[in-house]
């Protein structure tokens, strides 16, 4: 009686084993499944971006502007002093075109589309720097 | 407990750590953001800081450290103003003939380090040209200004400064803690090396502050501290001459805790009867180099490449080929008249192919 009674606890035993055993596999495979879903679902999400590139316009590093680079516009932009930069968005990229600063370095300088490429007007203190680009290939430019 | 409960939940506690450790390591990586902060205020020309911080606050707050360092040295540096209550190198030189100034130990350092530059380059890079690079400036702010009657400085009057262009009679009191200029005539011009001096002390304060990744651009001197967060290198494109051309830059290369300068001819100049005269002057002839259109050095130290960038513009590619692979962790590249572009021996080590 007893050694049966032994017996049948340790079959009991075995089973319930083996059922903690599948059910285990199945919480595992349920956890890895989830963290997976999750890891894919955060990539996704980081790497989305919602904002559409454009140029942004500073002077003397305050914000004068922002002109989003799918859309054509001229604009002129005058400083208190007189003096001016004339910006153009074309084709998707954009270019200073005219300027009354002595040197002419930004309107000389080639149109901007990318990620962090920008044009400055040192004697204007003006800044067009293109945000939300395509990625630029580099972190700064040695000139 | 038996053995395959206890194994479960280990599993189970296993993974959960796992899950964790991922999602802490995502909020780690998420929390770094990388944030630039561009001013015009300092060396008369844009500077750019780019860095990594958890917030704009943070990011602001150091930023705000790095500029007051950035400016305080500024104003030392300057040849041209006068600030109130501060002798700088404009002071040491309104004091030409007349007495010993009074200095900070950065302007000490500045010349100890300029007059090592001088000696290392053989004479080439001399901070005591100011008399001759005085002229120069005037007639090239001159001639930029009125383009019609831009005309070249008689070279007469730039042999006659060149008899006051000696290094070796700054008279420099690591003591008395002053400098004394010993004839009227004479005068200091580190134009060629207070900048990226200045840039490298900052850089070693952000490290200083706790700092680990940031890239300073001062006027297109490019200083790193360290790396960037995800371990990856600071990308650095070196500037086409031709700025009208799609392509921005014509070489990149990968620097960490190190520096690019630049020296070229196509921002700085003016033009007199057709021809480009730019802003670097060649002691031997007086007379703006013309061997190349660019020269970028990378080194270690930002003020030492910056005098370098310099002194090699004003070498014969030859020359400046021996003397840049005779000196240890420096590279240069050379882009020459005819746009083809010349490498020291080592440079492919930073160069992206």
């Amino acid at each position: 009686m007893h050694l049966h009674s032994a017996g049948y606890q340790n079959r009991k035993e075995q089973q319930m084993e083996q059922k903690m055993k599948k059910n285990d596999i199945i919480l595992i495979g349920v956890i890895l499944v989830l963290a997976l879903l999750a890891y894919v679902g955060m990539t996704l999400f980081q790497g989305t971006n919602t904002h559409y590139a454009e140029a942004v316009v500073l002077i003397d590093g305050v914000e004068y502007g922002c002109f989003p680079l799918d859309t054509d516009v001229v604009e002129r932009i005058e400083l208190p002093d007189g003096s001016y930069n004339v910006l153009e968005i074309k084709d998707g990229k954009a270019d200073v075109t005219e300027a009354s600063c002595p040197d002419g370095i930004c309107v000389n300088h080639r149109a901007v589309s990318r990620q962090k490429q920008s044009i400055t007007c040192l004697p204007n203190k003006l800044v067009v720097e293109i945000r939300n680009g395509e990625a630029s290939d580099v972190d700064a430019i040695t000139n | 407990m038996d053995r395959g409960k206890r194994i479960g939940v280990a599993g189970i506690v296993f993974l959960i750590l796992l899950i964790l450790a991922v999602a802490f390591q995502q909020k780690q990586e998420k929390k770094l953001t990388s944030y630039t902060a561009t001013f015009f205020e300092i060396f008369d020309t844009r500077t750019d800081i780019m860095g990594y911080s958890a917030s704009q606050e943070e990011f602001t707050e150091q930023v705000s450290l790095l500029k007051d360092e950035l400016e305080r040295y500024h104003r030392l540096y300057d040849i041209y103003n006068d600030y109130e209550g501060i002798n700088n190198i404009k002071t040491i030189n309104d004091n030409a003939g007349i007495a010993p100034v009074e200095v900070s130990r950065e302007i000490i350092d500045l010349l100890l380090f300029s007059k090592e530059m001088y000696h290392k380059t053989n004479g080439q890079f001399n901070i005591a040209m100011g008399s001759v690079l005085r002229i120069w400036h005037d007639y090239r702010e001159e001639g930029s200004n009125n383009p019609q009657e831009a005309v070249l400085p008689p070279m007469e009057d730039l042999q006659a400064a060149f008899a006051y262009c000696d290094i070796e009679q700054i008279v420099i009191d690591e003591e008395a803690m002053t400098v004394y200029l010993p004839d009227e005539h004479m005068s200091i011009d580190v134009g060629s090396v207070g900048k990226g001096y200045a840039v490298q002390r900052v850089a070693d304060y952000a490290k200083e502050i706790g700092m680990e990744s940031v890239l300073f651009s001062v006027g297109g001197n490019i200083c790193a501290v360290g790396k960037k967060p995800s371990g990856m290198e600071w990308r650095v494109g070196i500037q086409n001459p031709d700025v009208t051309s799609e392509e921005a830059h014509v070489k990149r290369v990968d620097i960490s805790d190190g520096c690019v300068v630049t020296s070229g001819d196509y921002y700085r100049y003016y033009v007199v009867d057709g021809v480009k005269y730019c802003h670097i002057i060649d002691g031997d002839t007086l007379m703006p180099a013309d061997y190349f259109v660019s020269v970028s050095i990378v080194a270690q130290d930002s003020g030492m490449a910056d005098a370098l960038s310099t002194s090699v513009f004003n070498m014969p590619f030859e020359e400046g080929l021996a003397f840049v692979n005779g000196l240890e962790n420096v590279e240069a590249m050379w882009i020459l008249s005819d746009g083809s572009i010349e490498y020291s021996d080592g440079f492919s080590k930073y160069a992206v192919e």
